[in-house]
């Protein structure tokens, strides 16, 4: 007999779960962060054109990328894509008593709903967080050289410049903490959605509008943060 | 009349063996109780009968005695174990020995039903995979379901099934209690018939000592030893059908003697 109620962490649920909300993310997170790579650069480069400085969209785009963008439109994307899944998830598993029944078995719903779930998020979100960075430098690389005749090689090299270790970290380390809103906000949703239908909506609902504002939030005292100390 | 039932069925209690004991439990909500000093005893290898009217409060005993609902005061002594004082190994071998099969099952909705009744097993004992399997083929064909039931999903099989299968959950540690709410909701009467006669069934081979929250008049004289009506936040009433016919109540009357309950009506007398 197994006496105590610490559990093992239980591999294969978060694995499971790395898949579906981390590699089955892959591809829209790479689509919309190469469009909004692009978008900037266009933008950027169209207004420092007047100036004269059009080869500064790489510095742009590369800090503002690496730094901000890449990290926010992941932890958006993740809020509205897997975040309204553990509401849902969790959700109706609480309206079908499910939940219930964990407890009498002797399951703690927490460690067994909630905690692989926190934990695929904060090791999928950071890695979608480079897909998105490399996506969003690919989709601003290929519009600097058609749009504004800047060559990739040229672009890599004015890139290295521009940028160091610290840019891309100072985006990355914000990458675990939106995947703990994200989680925590749909969880506790979840946990609070009643027996009817209408009350699964709601906290779907409330669970991905108030992770998506959490996420820019923090994201600005980041900012914020950074600017105190001179990162 | 009633005063007078319970003092007596006490003084039985004394010589049977208390699996559950309820004394004096107020449960409330805000400012409404639902339940004011409610008591119930349940003895070992009896089939309880819990009845009463919607919204009464049957639901919220249940899900007290389960630790789900915090009561207010009273004390809950469930397998001899006070369930406030118990400590978490204690609580533990509680959890153990009881089984719970929820209104709509419950049923964990991501695993097969073989996986549902393999959880229980998974968390409190040391198993190798094939003996869990084999236990867990035992536990479906006890229910009554085919063998190809265990592959499927909850969401792919009929209401029935989902009982039987949940109850085969309920009973996967050969627990010594077992709680139902309203197993027989919701399924035809042939189907129904043939749960009263498994739990009847289960009571005699295992020893089972059995709650069973119901409406179904045909379950209660049936397979019920005993039954206990809610009403006025309290136990109105506890004893055998013919206590229930005997108990001058307005709403017990009208339960046990209205029209859909002509057949019981007939049966008692004859």
């Amino acid at each position: 007999m197994k006496l105590g109620r610490a559990h093992a962490i239980n591999p294969a649920a978060i694995i499971n779960q790395i898949d579906r909300m981390g590699v089955g993310a892959v591809p829209i997170i790479v689509l919309m962060s190469a469009i909004v790579g692009a978008i900037i650069a266009q933008q950027g480069a169209f207004q420092l054109r007047y100036f004269g400085a059009e080869i500064f969209v790489v510095d742009l785009v590369g800090i503002l990328i690496l730094r901000e963008l890449g990290v926010l439109m992941t932890a958006i994307m993740i809020a509205g894509r897997s975040g309204s899944a553990i509401t849902a998830e969790i959700g109706s598993m609480k309206m079908r008593e499910e939940v219930d029944a964990l407890t009498v078995i002797g399951l703690n719903p927490v460690g067994v709903l909630v905690f692989p779930r926190l934990v695929a998020l904060m090791v999928a979100v950071p890695c979608l967080t480079i897909v998105a960075n490399f996506a969003a430098l690919g989709g601003a690389m290929l519009i600097a050289w058609l749009y504004s005749g800047i060559p990739p090689e040229a672009f890599i090299d004015r890139l290295r410049d521009s940028i160091d270790l610290s840019t891309i970290f100072a985006g990355l380390i914000k990458a675990p903490f939106m995947a703990l809103i994200v989680g925590i906000i749909a969880s506790i949703e979840g946990m609070k959605v009643g027996g009817s239908a209408e009350s699964l909506g709601g906290h779907v609902t409330a669970s991905v509008v108030k992770a998506i504002f959490v996420v820019i939030v923090v994201d600005g005292m980041f900012a914020i943060f950074y600017a105190a100390i001179d990162f | 009349m009633v005063l007078i039932e319970e003092r007596q069925e006490g003084q039985v209690a004394q010589s049977r063996d208390v699996v559950l004991s309820v004394r004096d439990v107020t449960v409330g909500f805000g400012d409404t109780l639902v339940l004011d000093g409610l008591s119930l005893d349940v003895y070992r290898g009896e089939i309880l009968g819990f009845v009463g009217a919607s919204g009464a409060g049957k639901s919220v005993l249940l899900r007290t005695i389960l630790g789900l609902v915090r009561k207010s005061s009273g004390t809950i002594h469930l397998l001899g174990q006070d369930l406030d004082a118990a400590t978490d190994e204690e609580r533990l071998r509680v959890d153990m020995h009881q089984g719970v099969l929820f209104q709509h099952g419950a049923l964990f909705s991501a695993l097969t039903v073989l996986e549902n009744i393999q959880v229980p097993m998974r968390e409190y004992l040391d198993l190798p995979r094939a003996l869990m399997d084999e236990l867990a083929y035992l536990k479906l064909e006890l229910v009554g379901l085919p063998r190809n039931a265990a592959t499927k999903y909850p969401s792919e099989l009929s209401g029935g099934m989902i009982k039987r299968a949940a109850l085969a959950r309920a009973l996967a540690l050969d627990p010594d209690i077992v709680f139902l709410d309203e197993p027989t909701s919701g399924l035809d009467p042939i189907g129904a018939a043939e749960f009263d006669e498994l739990v009847g069934k289960l009571r005699d081979t295992m020893g089972l000592t059995v709650y069973m929250v119901t409406h179904d008049l045909d379950s209660l004289l049936t397979a019920c030893d005993r039954i206990a009506v809610l009403g006025g936040k309290r136990v109105l009433v506890e004893g055998t059908v013919e206590d229930m016919l005997a108990c001058d109540d307005p709403w017990v009357k009208a339960y046990f003697r209205g029209k859909r309950a002509r057949q019981i009506d007939r049966s008692a007398r004859g």
